[in-house]
């Protein structure tokens, strides 16, 4: 603590120059004044410890001077310089105080103790002032320490459950359960001996039984203490450690791992061990590659599967699609479902996945499809949620499977009950049909009436003759069978089929003509389908002219430059535009209850498979006309 | 003097074949094979019982039976329904019978007799 600068105050030159030489000499910083005046000028730049001054000066005493002082700056000692006789300015100066007073003429002992004093009295003073200032900081300071204290506390306690778990986790490496075992990681907790204390399985297995052996033993390249293996650094400095390293396997071969260790302290902070865990490099290449497999696996069940999968998002997007949609839709993902898979402009109608991504319920339904070829499929549709991590709802699978065949045979076993349900009627009829002329054939036969047995044995001809129709064309709609061709001539095919058609015809007063010219040549055929097509062409032809006057049915063939062509034409009742277009349609008849609505359907497909085409022109009330052309190379 | 029974079907052999079993059980007949034809023959035959099939050409068996009973000296003959066709006993409720195709002509012999009083 410094206190020497000092300021002489007297009037008398003499003494500020001999006192002030002797109080520099005692190693004061002294500045003069000759009065209070001028000694309070320097004063606030000079800020003296201690003032030196007379009491009688002019202009300005040394009472005034003092009071000033102690005004501005009470900490200053101000010590009073008397003359003889000054006694009771002295003591009165005291009162407003100075310091201490000293007399004319000086004694340097005096002066010495005076100042010794006053540098004590100045000290304590700022030592109080310190106390007094500091008493705030202080408490502060103090709770602060309280605080910093029970801070460390909390946190030695959370190190404490900190070290206790890993303990824990360690006593699980060393009794060979829990977590440890199952990770794929060799996993060693080593002591500050640098002794292995525990291992898990997985270690055992790649490195051996280690337990009781040196830290450094398990690397292949460090074999002594004072190596810094990781161990061996974390108890050093305390702080786990990451580094690449090279076990030593059971069977001596290098195994490389990244190891990262663990300082577990005890409950006083000392490291007691330290928890090992290294991952094998090659593991995980191979649960990488496992991983990848797996990955592959799926991806190829994904687009192996034989239906169209997709994966589309809340916009209706798709995200993925498998190969087979791709091969029959293009590249599809980033685009909306139903632009990619039903060619619309907007979402379907009561579209599946849609309803799915809203309550992660799956369903089903049936659609038909267009492929990028123009294959039409009939598709069953299925939905199903995709769940992101927390279990929501983010995307739907969308799965067609191709059900066209199915519905195809569906459609098959479908018409055939409808064919069975709607003949059931006309079969009724012919068999009362039947019953009728049994019943007239043996009345007449009874009562001897030649005509009603005639009558009855020709509508039981007849019967018998729809009665086969029926059911031969029942069994070929029931049995789709294959052509069985062979090579025939034209003229004589077309012949006898004529004949077979011209008894009808006449039975029922309608004129047949037929134009078949020699020499139309081989043709390819099924004779019996063939024949039973034209047959029913023909017997239609006699249907429409029934119960017409004038009736006229005309068979011709020509021999074209695409093949063989056959005309059928009648004059009969003909057909409007829409009896002509469904014609050819199964279970369509224009004949009421004689017709069964197969005939002409059969006889189409018949001409088809023999690579044939059928044109039609007819008009109502003129009667209808059938052009049938044979290619030159027919049957299959 | 024999009743007279008209027979109406629009397939002609199961009309021979219902006017033989009538007349060989001595009852009179006259036929139609539809439901147009039949009102003119009605007209002009004044049957004492029809036998209707339903599905016709021209004018169905149900509405020839409204437009016939719609005349004052039809509007109570008898009936009898003879089709093919299932369900058809709800066809003409006011029917005094309905035989299903094939028939036993006993059994018709037998519904007309009861229905005529005899």
């Amino acid at each position: 603590m410094d206190f020497k600068r000092l300021l002489l105050v007297d009037d008398e030159e003499g003494v500020r120059r001999f006192l002030g030489l002797s109080l520099m000499d005692m190693g004061y910083e002294v500045e003069t004044a000759s009065n209070g005046r001028e000694a309070l000028d320097i004063f606030d730049s000079f800020r003296p410890h201690i003032v030196f001054t007379d009491i009688k000066m002019p202009v300005m005493d040394g009472i005034d001077l003092l009071k000033v002082i102690k005004e501005r700056s009470p900490d200053t000692e101000v010590v009073m310089i008397t003359g003889h006789g000054d006694m009771d300015l002295a003591i009165e100066s005291l009162k407003f105080d100075a310091s201490d007073f000293i007399t004319k003429p000086i004694n340097n002992d005096v002066l010495e103790i005076s100042l010794e004093r006053a540098r004590d009295r100045y000290n304590m003073k700022l030592q109080l002032r310190e106390y007094t200032e500091n008493l705030e900081k202080l408490v502060e300071e103090k709770t602060n320490r309280i605080v910093e204290l029970e801070r460390q506390n909390a946190a030695c306690q959370v190190v404490q459950g900190l070290s206790s778990a890993l303990s824990d986790a360690a006593q699980e490496v060393e009794t060979g359960y829990g977590v440890f075992n199952e990770l794929p990681c060799l996993v060693s907790i080593h002591n500050r001996y640098l002794e292995i204390v525990a291992h898990n399985r997985l270690f055992e297995e790649r490195l051996g039984n280690q337990v009781g052996n040196n830290s450094f033993d398990i690397y292949s390249d460090r074999t002594s203490p004072g190596n810094a293996c990781p161990v061996q650094r974390t108890f050093q400095t305390g702080k786990g450690q990451r580094s690449k390293e090279n076990f030593l396997g059971k069977d001596g071969e290098e195994i490389p791992v990244t190891v990262y260790t663990a300082p577990l302290p005890n409950k006083d902070g000392e490291i007691e061990l330290v928890l090992d865990i290294s991952v094998d490099m090659t593991e995980l290449k191979r649960l990488q590659d496992e991983l990848l497999t797996t990955q592959y696996k799926y991806r190829r069940l994904f687009d192996e599967a034989p239906c169209y999968i997709t994966v589309q998002d809340s916009d209706l997007k798709i995200v993925e699609a498998n190969r087979l949609f791709k091969r029959d839709f293009g590249e599809v993902e980033g685009h909306f479902c139903f632009e990619a898979y039903k060619h619309r402009n907007e979402p379907c109608e009561g579209c599946l996945v849609d309803k799915t991504l809203l309550d992660g319920e799956s369903r089903q339904r049936e659609t038909v499809v267009t492929t990028l070829t123009g294959e039409q499929k009939h598709m069953l549709v299925q939905s199903a949620p995709l769940h992101d991590a927390s279990g929501r709802v983010f995307q739907a699978m969308e799965l067609s499977t191709d059900i066209t065949e199915i519905r195809k045979l569906q459609d098959h076993l479908t018409s055939l009950g409808i064919m069975l349900g709607s003949m059931s009627h006309g079969v009724k009829g012919m068999l009362t049909s039947l019953d009728g002329g049994i019943y007239r054939l043996e009345s007449g036969l009874k009562k001897g009436d030649r005509e009603r047995v005639e009558a009855a044995t020709r509508t039981l001809k007849a019967m018998i003759g729809r009665v086969k129709k029926m059911v031969l064309d029942i069994l070929y709609y029931a049995k789709s069978r294959e052509l069985e061709t062979e090579a025939v001539d034209a003229t004589a095919f077309l012949r006898d089929t004529a004949d077979i058609a011209e008894a009808r015809a006449t039975a029922h007063d309608v004129e047949f003509v037929r134009d078949i010219p020699d020499g139309l040549g081989l043709l390819q055929a099924d004779t019996a389908a063939l024949s039973a097509a034209l047959v029913n062409f023909l017997e239609n032809g006699v249907d429409a002219c029934e119960s017409r006057k004038n009736g006229r049915l005309e068979l011709s063939a020509r021999r074209g430059d695409n093949g063989l062509v056959i005309t059928v034409s009648d004059n009969g009742m003909g057909m409007d535009r829409e009896t002509r277009d469904k014609i050819f349609t199964l279970f369509f008849s224009s004949k009421g209850k004689r017709g069964t609505g197969i005939g002409l359907f059969i006889s189409n497909q018949t001409i088809e498979q023999h690579g044939g085409s059928i044109r039609v022109e007819s008009s109502p009330e003129e009667g209808s006309t059938f052009i049938i052309t044979l290619p030159d190379r027919t049957g299959r | 003097m024999p009743k007279k029974i008209m027979v109406v079907d629009d397939d002609p052999d199961i009309v021979d074949y219902l006017v033989s079993v009538f007349e060989d059980h001595g009852y009179d007949t006259c036929r139609a094979s539809d439901g147009i034809s039949a009102y003119e023959v009605a007209m002009a035959e004044k049957p004492d019982l029809i036998t209707l099939d339903i599905e016709m050409p021209h004018e169905w068996g149900p509405r020839f039976y409204r437009r016939l009973t719609s005349e004052k000296e039809f509007s109570d003959i008898p009936v009898i329904v003879i089709s093919g066709l299932s369900g058809i006993h709800l066809a003409i409720r006011r029917a005094v019978a309905t035989i299903k195709k094939p028939f036993d002509p006993a059994d018709v012999i037998q519904i007309v007799r009861e229905a005529l009083g005899e």
